[in-house]
């Protein structure tokens, strides 16, 4: 269909559009006509990537004078394939609609990993050794070897694509990953970097975060974006956390000695080439004293490191004169492992901030901040002098070096924690030490600085004014959005007690009561004999599912649970727990049901989808708080008291409902499905609690639903499951219009949005 | 309207239950509370209470009913099956003795398959009924294919107990293995009451159900709690109808829209000719052996046309000679389903009163009571389009839903056959 949102013409590739979509849409065309950033909170299910998608490519194509670029980052590859599948029929629709000045660019970028066409290369088993494998066939000083003696393996798509050189381009149109391995394939170019090559001209790139936030990846794949880029951060709720964890860094023991092998093998190399070839270091000491610009002269495929976030100023300085030279580099950074490796000894926990720590290692070990900060761009120049390509095997140093450049960066908003031993096991050493970043808005400031809109979204934003505090930004659009339903497909419960009256809650003083723990068990009995197919079951920590399940296990409510449904458990082991979900999966198909044990925070509560009969009730086993003993925890709050004016309370409540949401919502995928939620535990029957969670959820938590006790929950579950199995009609009846078409929409123009909708 | 009327329904009887397990009330209180009578009370202008009219209500729904089954049927020429042989599943594990159904869920399914018995063989004559049951994960077979209500429910209401877990896959493939060697113009049809959430197979159910596929089994499923994935898939596949039922009354609805035939699948449905025998009633006093019970019997029997032998009831198979015996009145009483008469136009009731039909027919054709309704105001009529006569709304729902002839239709004087044949 095609509508009018004020001056710009959308062209939608559906028939029907739901109400919220179509709203946000308005609100978006408003934060790109203001050139702003904007914040929307959209609950999954309702088409929120075609709303954008579709707004955003008829913005473009209604402004042609000024075109803007689209970079749309997703959490996973499966995200950024889905994207692009529902641009490619958006892509069809308007050039049907259009012709082919609606024709665009579109790709998506991944690693090598996932991009890779050469069989050999990919015969590798993790990301970091395709990377590797892939130097070793594509480095410049490879290739230059090669020449001379053709017994060198090259990677025959990456000649091809160099043969090509600038006429290795891609014809217009939307390229999943797939796409790009076919063409690529067919050409014999190499589909990695035919894709970085075309991300200058695309007009739509869907790739990972970590592709703009991480300061090392960033710099070398985002740099040539121009200003008018409007920038989409989808499923976003956890922003904060992958910035944070973008610009910290841990070291341990294993890092340490790691480091050293490689620095015994830097240096067996430097005396090779003092042997051999002097020149080489004598120039790149010469380069580094002209103060060139260190990737300034090298070719394209090598630049695979970058400096992590550097403010502007320090790049225009040259290298300090201490670490010019290969040896003394070299010995700079054993000295800073010697000093690391003390550090290391302690037996209690320390906490230090940056300043101190580079006062102490300048006392002790004689290296000033200015060195450290250089730390990281000087192996990279050595290691590129070296030749060295097996670049996964140097990662234990230059972990350390990136630690070096942070410490030696940044005086504020981190700290450095030594911590002897895992606090839950202290009876095993394993000295730790973290250097961690508590500002969320270090990494991703760039990002706001310069591009001309960012657009946060998410199904779980609320409460939805913490996000510009916690990013230090602001957004001239930040709204939540319901959904319109044609029934009550959710039915959130507040369960406070079980069926003998006591309250239930996963409070530390309460969490280990035996009565506690029985009536968990008995609601999850009771729940799993009137709820078909899958179950999940969140609860807060791993320690607290294992200790839980045994006490389960001991008193027989396992086995009773068994009969009714087979049992499953996420582990932290990758491999197990998809595992367990593979079968988790069969067993609901085949009619045998299933529960399955997870946690929140992990894995699965991120990235799995519950949807339909993989998820007809999800029950959230107490609030889900942080560790609030770690370490990293406490510098973190502390920091933001003191820096934004965040209460600790309120941070810990916010982080831990947007966490129960994020569960609770990975059972319900579209407006066809339908799911109950159960937040178990007395606190949720708090107001202050309760507030915080996405406006959908609240707006279908009935009051008469707030203060359950386990046999009023299971009588609701009945009446509703039986509810839900009736036929129903899609479209939506009784005055309230859940699919829009064409003439409701013009309609809508004339009366104006708010008195149609709701 | 019927959903506004229900919802405060439920929500109060939520209540109640609560209060029943806390305090436990007599039995002679249970009775009112499972019957609200008094919620089909209102009070009308002069403050005298009145039961509520629901016939207008009633009448709606049946109307909206038959609507969808000719709007269904209207365009192709459609084909029934009416020689049918289903297989009733009843699931009495561990769930059925739940008690979200008073007394007990069994009780309930047991009542109502009861009915549902009467009811199928009282609309196709032609056709068997099978009973299986489930119980402790292994499927029972409790009649074998017959045509006899009676034996079906002796053998049902024997003993309901419930037990173990659920098996859909056992049930299946028993089911299966009795319905393969049907032969091919037969409709083979399962209608599974399952009342667990789960069911624990031996082997792999997608299998099963595909080779229900194969084999043309129409599989339909009425579950008691909740909707399960592997029913639904299950009824998708294989062409047959998935319902909930919300409570006694829908679960008995639900129930009885599978009396009448379903179409036929148009690519198997292949017209057949089929060999029956008419068998002539045995006289009074004759004594002979019958060959199902192996007994003697003084008359009331019927003598295979073909080898002879004695048989006590119709519709049947010889047990001799394999020939499917029957008696003209079946047939005849199957023939309707294919010649379902025309819905009635419903009469405006305004604009009416100056017509001057209308006041020729003051009266229901069909029961010749006055169509007046109360104040000597027209009441609700409705008019056959073929014969032009009015019936009331009794009438009209007695002659669509058993009838099954127009009598308005039938008085003209006109060859039948013909009038059938047009339609």
């Amino acid at each position: 269909m095609i509508f009018k949102i004020e001056d710009v013409t959308v062209y939608f590739p559906y028939d029907n559009i739901y109400p919220e979509q179509y709203e946000y849409m308005v609100e978006l065309k408003r934060a790109l006509d203001a050139k702003g950033h904007c914040l929307l909170e959209m609950p999954t299910g309702t088409g929120k990537t075609i709303a954008l998608l579709s707004l955003i490519t008829s913005y473009r194509l209604s402004r042609p004078d000024s075109p803007i670029k689209l970079v749309y980052c997703t959490r996973t590859v499966h995200e950024m394939e889905k994207t692009l599948g529902e641009l490619k029929i958006l892509h069809d629709y308007q050039v049907s609609h259009l012709g082919a000045q609606a024709k665009i660019l579109a790709l998506g970028l991944s690693s090598r990993k996932n991009l890779c066409v050469n069989p050999k290369v990919l015969a590798a088993e993790n990301r970091d050794s395709v990377d590797a494998a892939c130097r070793k066939r594509t480095a410049s000083w490879v290739r230059a070897l090669a020449a001379e003696n053709p017994n060198v393996e090259l990677c025959d798509y990456f000649e091809n694509h160099e043969k090509a050189a600038e006429n290795a381009l891609l014809p217009p149109g939307v390229y999943t990953l797939e796409d790009l391995r076919a063409f690529g394939k067919n050409r014999g170019w190499c589909p990695y970097f035919l894709a970085r090559h075309m991300v200058q001209f695309a007009n739509v790139i869907v790739y990972s975060y970590q592709y703009l936030l991480d300061p090392k990846v960033a710099g070398i794949i985002s740099k040539e974006l121009q200003k008018e880029t409007v920038v989409v951060f989808d499923e976003a709720h956890n922003i904060d956390n992958v910035c944070i964890e973008a610009l910290s860094v841990s070291v341990r023991r294993v890092t340490l000695e790691g480091a050293n092998r490689n620095l015994n093998k830097i240096r067996q190399e430097i005396d090779r080439f003092k042997a051999s070839d002097a020149g080489r270091l004598r120039a790149e000491y010469n380069r580094l004293v002209e103060g060139l610009a260190l990737r300034g002269d090298l070719s394209g495929t090598d630049q695979w490191l970058a400096n992590p976030a550097l403010p502007n100023d320090i790049l225009k300085e040259a290298v300090p004169g201490n670490i010019r030279r290969a040896e003394h580099f070299v010995h700079v950074l054993r000295r800073l492992l010697q000093y690391l490796e003390g550090r290391l000894d302690t037996e209690n926990v320390e906490k230090e901030s940056p300043v101190s720590f580079v006062s102490s290692l300048n006392s002790q070990a004689g290296i000033e901040q200015k060195t450290l900060k250089f730390c990281y761009d000087r192996l990279h120049s050595l290691m590129m002098t070296l030749e060295i390509t097996d670049t996964d095997e140097f990662l234990p140093i230059q972990t350390v070096c990136d630690f070096a450049t942070l410490v030696g960066t940044y005086a504020r908003g981190f700290s450095i924690i030594i911590e002897p031993y895992d606090e839950r096991m202290p009876h095993i050493p394993d000295p730790i030490l973290q250097l961690s970043c508590h500002d969320a808005s270090l990494a991703i400031k760039p990002v706001f600085d310069r591009f001309q809109s960012v657009v946060i979204t998410s199904g779980t934003l609320s409460p939805i004014d913490l996000y510009p505090r916690l990013l230090s930004f602001n957004p001239v659009v930040s709204r939540s959005f319901k959904m319109s339903m044609t029934r009550d497909c959710i039915c959130p419960m507040v369960l406070t007690r079980g069926s003998d009256q006591l309250p239930v809650s996963t409070k530390f003083d309460m969490r280990s009561d035996p009565g506690v723990v029985r009536n968990y068990g008995k609601l999850l009995v009771e729940m799993v004999s009137v709820v078909p197919d899958g179950v999940v079951c969140f609860f807060v920590s791993y320690s607290y599912m294992d200790g839980i399940i045994a006490t389960w296990n001991e008193t027989g409510i396992l086995k009773e649970i068994t009969q009714q449904k087979l049992v499953f458990f996420e582990t932290q082991d990758v491999v197990e727990t998809t595992l367990a979900l593979d079968n988790y999966r069969r067993a609901c198909d085949c009619g045998r049901g299933a529960v399955f044990f997870s946690v929140a925070r992990g894995k699965v509560a991120e990235g799995i989808d519950f949807d339909r009969h993989y998820g007809r009730l999800v029950v959230m086993f107490g609030v889900p708080f942080q560790y609030t003993l770690s370490k990293i925890l406490l510098a973190r709050l502390e920091y933001l008291r003191d820096t934004f004016q965040i209460k600790e309370g309120d941070f810990l409540t916010f982080d831990a409902l947007r966490q129960a949401a994020q569960c609770v919502g990975r059972v319900i995928r579209s407006k066809a499905d339908y799911g109950m939620m159960i937040f178990a535990d007395k606190r949720y029957s708090r107001h202050d609690k309760r507030s915080k969670l996405p406006g959908w959820i609240l707006s279908h938590l009935r009051d008469a639903h707030l203060n359950l006790s386990t046999d009023m929950a299971i009588h609701i579950a009945r009446e509703f499951l039986r509810k839900m199995a009736q036929p129903y009609d899609k479209t939506g009846t009784m005055g309230r219009k859940t699919l829009l078409t064409q003439e409701d929409l013009e309609k809508m123009a004339e009366t104006g949005v708010q008195d149609m909708v709701y | 309207m019927s959903n506004q009327r229900k919802r405060p329904n439920g929500g109060e009887r939520e209540e109640d239950d609560e209060e029943d397990d806390a305090e436990g009330i007599g039995q002679w209180e249970r009775a009112y509370v499972d019957d609200r009578s008094w919620e089909a009370l209102q009070e009308d202008e002069s403050g005298l209470l009145r039961p509520i009219d629901t016939s207008a209500i009633y009448h709606a729904q049946y109307r909206r009913r038959l609507r969808m089954l000719s709007a269904a049927a209207a365009g192709t020429r459609i084909q029934k099956g009416l020689i049918r042989y289903l297989y009733i599943v009843i699931d009495f594990s561990r769930a059925a003795a739940e008690t979200d159904f008073r007394p007990s869920r069994m009780a309930i399914m047991a009542k109502h398959v009861e009915a549902f018995i009467r009811e199928f063989f009282d609309q196709n004559p032609l056709s068997q009924i099978g009973l299986v049951s489930i119980k402790n994960g292994i499927a029972h077979t409790l009649t074998d294919l017959g045509g006899s209500p009676e034996s079906h429910i002796q053998a049902l209401m024997g003993k309901l107990e419930a037990a173990g877990d659920s098996s859909l896959q056992n049930a299946l493939e028993l089911v299966h293995e009795h319905l393969n060697q049907i032969p091919s113009y037969g409709h083979r049809e399962v209608l599974i009451l399952y009342s667990a959430l789960s069911t624990s197979d031996p082997g792999d159910i997608m299998e099963t159900i595909q080779k229900c596929k194969k084999s043309r089994l129409r599989c339909s499923v009425i579950g008691l709690s909740a909707e399960m994935f592997i029913c639904k898939h299950l009824c998708q596949e294989t062409g047959g109808l998935y319902s909930v039922a919300v409570d006694e009354v829908h679960l008995k609805d639900l129930l009885l829209e599978h009396a009448p035939p379903p179409p036929a699948i148009a690519e198997f449905a292949i017209s057949n000719l089929i060999k029956m025998g008419f068998p002539q009633r045995a006289a009074e006093g004759s004594m002979a052996i019958c060959s199902c019970h192996k007994e003697v019997k003084i008359g009331a029997g019927y003598t295979c046309p073909r080898c002879k032998a004695r048989v006590c009831e119709l519709p049947t198979e010889c047990t001799i000679c394999g020939l499917t015996l029957v008696s003209s009145p079946h047939l005849a009483r199957s023939y309707h389903h294919l010649f379902p008469i025309a819905p009635f136009d419903e009469v405006p009731t305004l604009t009416s009163s100056n017509d001057p039909r209308r006041k020729l027919g003051k009266s229901c054709f069909g029961c010749q009571q006055s169509l007046l309704g109360a104040g000597n105001k027209p009441g609700p009529c409705v008019t056959c389009r073929k014969c032009k006569h009015y019936f009331c709304l009794d009438c009209d729902i007695y002659i669509h839903e058993s009838l099954h002839n127009c009598p308005g239709c039938e008085s003209i004087h006109r060859p039948k056959s013909v009038s059938l044949m047009e339609e």
